[in-house]
């Protein structure tokens, strides 16, 4: 299911924020997984204090950006970004990808 | 992306390779195009794209299945490049040395065996990584470690295949190795040691079974590929205690050395200590740019300030104890008395740190074996995340130390590049390994990091002293300073290769050995 898709389940059926987060949990246990060593919140984290100096504090945080779309996140797993190696098929599949990528643009309603 | 075809094959026999690789690992695990993007070396030094650049990339599931992968590419004459993780980064990464190789990719094997408790060991797939091992350990309850090598991401099995280290007292990952399966070049699958015995409940305990001890020739070679291999692991000691000691001066090293040596060969050091030098501690928690926005080496104040904010020395060490509390009060007292010699030595322990991402909080846990990442934060501290590890070998011997630290230190300031470094202490070696940090996007500046590196790799073998491990494209550069008469050496490896692997199939070029095929000329 993509993000649009329950976007529009949510209008029908006038579902609230709680089953929104539970469908994003999958997503969320996998960034945890692959990615949070280097993006998570607070120090010890390369990615999050690469991402401080490179675009400020309000940026630095992955999970708490509202600005990332879908598209960008896979292109940046997959090719890698500058300090960020890429990521291979073999090591996270597309479909764990797009949850992640789900969990990442969450609404914040 | 650019169809790259490896040398020699036609384009019909190569999509024919393509179709009998999808027959044995299924559509979506043979990978071409733009999916190749992600096999690309992130932190490649060379400026052109193409130089490790795959033809396509398969990924089998079993060790069956590389045998059929293997077969295939025997049939066609197809090259094939194994990786595990892929993760051997500021060595290559997931990329083949010769462009157009197909990647062998092993990461969907990622099977845990068996962990015995008891007799303290796992038996693992390629493609598990230490983060996955660790769990799989913590998930079960059982009291043993894991050494893990500063980021945790790498396979268990390629690490110790490529010499790797970590910092425990089995810091000598490959050392602690004990009992391999193999697939040849041929396809034929060997047990090494104890393993060849059917039935024998020894094959990850004893290493050398009966006859030549063969599992070294399965490391930094093109020998064979390992699909399953043995690793000893620690049982959890009964206490623990990390600590660090820093030094003021640079000429301290030497005399840090030479204090280091009857310490560790005693074993009174119990693990693979480290000593570190300032830049590479500071880049933990800082970054050049706080510091200076002016190209060329720091100057002496701005070394001192850096010093004084992170409370760190020109060169430190990271050690720990491991035992009963009086073997460990017994042991600190030696070792504390030892380099209380050096004038303005500092010693702390854990409590004593209190920036948050301090470099002996993150190191107390590796160096009891819990895998991080928070090391790969040194990259940041020049941006543009280009790296590469230089890693010459000498004795412990304080003066050589010197030597080594002045000769790459005043030619990476002459070429405009920064020194950040580990001296890791091993049995009777120091791996002297020499981050080298550029910025991947700048071609300009990916040149200079080249050419200061092929006059590192020069004027090291002058002085005797040989790269332990390299990045793809120094191999062959590499395996020519190991040339004792008449490249003897080479000559085995070749003679080794041409028995083993006829048609030449698998990863040409690995440590600077080439199959038949390519030796005249090789992309």
């Amino acid at each position: 299911m993509n993000r649009g898709t329950v976007l529009v389940a949510f209008a029908l059926l006038g579902m609230d924020g709680a089953a929104f987060a539970a469908d994003s949990a999958p997503g969320k246990a996998l960034f945890e997984r692959h990615c949070a060593v280097c993006h998570a919140a607070g120090p010890g984290h390369a990615g999050t204090m690469r991402l401080t100096e490179a675009r400020g504090a309000d940026k630095a945080v992955l999970e708490d950006r509202t600005d990332l779309d879908s598209a960008y996140i896979r292109v940046v797993v997959r090719q890698g970004l500058v300090e960020m190696p890429p990521w291979r098929r073999t090591e996270i599949d597309d479909a764990a990808l797009q949850q992640i990528a789900a969990y990442l643009t969450r609404s914040r309603n | 992306m650019k169809q790259i075809l490896p040398p020699g094959v036609s384009v019909g026999a190569f999509a024919e390779v393509l179709n009998d690789f999808r027959k044995i690992v299924g559509n979506d695990y043979v990978l071409t195009g733009d999916d190749l993007l992600s096999y690309a070396d992130p932190y490649s030094i060379i400026a052109d794209d193409e130089t490790h650049a795959a033809s396509a990339a398969v990924a089998p599931a079993s060790t069956e299945q590389v045998q059929e992968i293997v077969r295939a590419a025997n049939k066609h004459g197809v090259p094939l490049w194994p990786v595990s993780c892929g993760k051997n980064f500021g060595y290559g990464g997931a990329s083949p040395r010769m462009a157009g190789t197909v990647v062998l990719d092993l990461k969907r094997m990622n099977r845990i065996l068996e962990v015995s408790e008891a007799d303290g060991y796992a038996l693992v797939e390629p493609g598990v990584n230490y983060f996955d091992l660790y769990e799989h350990i913590q998930a079960r309850g059982y009291k043993l470690w894991l050494d893990v090598p500063d980021p945790g991401w790498g396979s268990v099995v390629g690490n110790a295949l490529d010499h790797g280290v970590g910092y425990t007292p089995y810091g000598d990952h490959f050392a602690m190795q004990c009992g391999m399966e193999v697939v040849l070049p041929n396809g034929e699958l060997v047990r090494t040691g104890m393993g060849a015995m059917p039935g024998n409940t020894t094959w990850q305990l004893f290493k050398y079974g009966f006859g030549p001890y063969l599992d070294g020739m399965f490391s930094q070679s093109n020998f064979g590929i390992v699909t399953k291999m043995g690793i000893w692991l620690m049982p959890e000691p009964p206490g623990y205690r990390p600590y660090m000691i820093s030094f003021q001066r640079e000429e301290d090293l030497e005399q840090v050395v030479d204090i280091l040596r009857p310490l560790k060969v005693g074993s009174v050091i119990q693990n693979a200590a480290t000593i570190r030098s300032l830049l590479l501690v500071a880049a933990m928690n800082a970054t050049r740019s706080q510091y200076t926005n002016k190209p060329g080496p720091l100057p002496d104040s701005t070394l001192r300030r850096i010093m004084a904010d992170q409370d760190i020395g020109m060169w430190n060490i990271y050690g720990a104890l491991y035992g009963p509390p009086p073997v460990m009060d017994t042991l600190w007292t030696v070792i504390r008395d030892s380099f209380a010699k050096v004038p303005g030595a500092k010693f702390y322990f854990v409590e004593d740190r209190k920036k948050p991402n301090d470099l002996l909080i993150g190191r107390a846990d590796e160096m009891r074996g819990i895998p991080r990442m928070n090391e790969f934060s040194f990259i940041n501290w020049t941006g543009g995340g280009g790296h590469i590890g230089f890693s010459p070998v000498s004795p412990i011997r304080g003066a050589e130390a010197m030597k080594q630290y002045t000769m790459v230190r005043d030619r990476l300031h002459e070429y405009g590049f920064d020194y950040l470094s580990i001296f890791a202490i091993g049995w009777r070696d120091l791996h002297h390994v020499v981050e080298l940090l550029f910025d991947r996007r700048d071609p300009t500046i990916k040149r200079q990091a080249e050419e200061v590196f092929r006059v590192l790799v020069r004027e090291a073998a002058a002085a005797g002293y040989g790269e332990y491990r390299t990045h793809l494209s120094f191999m062959d550069d590499i395996a020519a300073t190991y040339g004792w008469n008449d490249n003897a050496l080479l000559k085995l490896h070749q003679t080794i290769k041409d028995a083993l692997d006829p048609k030449g199939i698998l990863a040409p070029g690995k440590s600077g050995i080439w199959p038949a095929r390519y030796r005249r000329s090789h992309p």
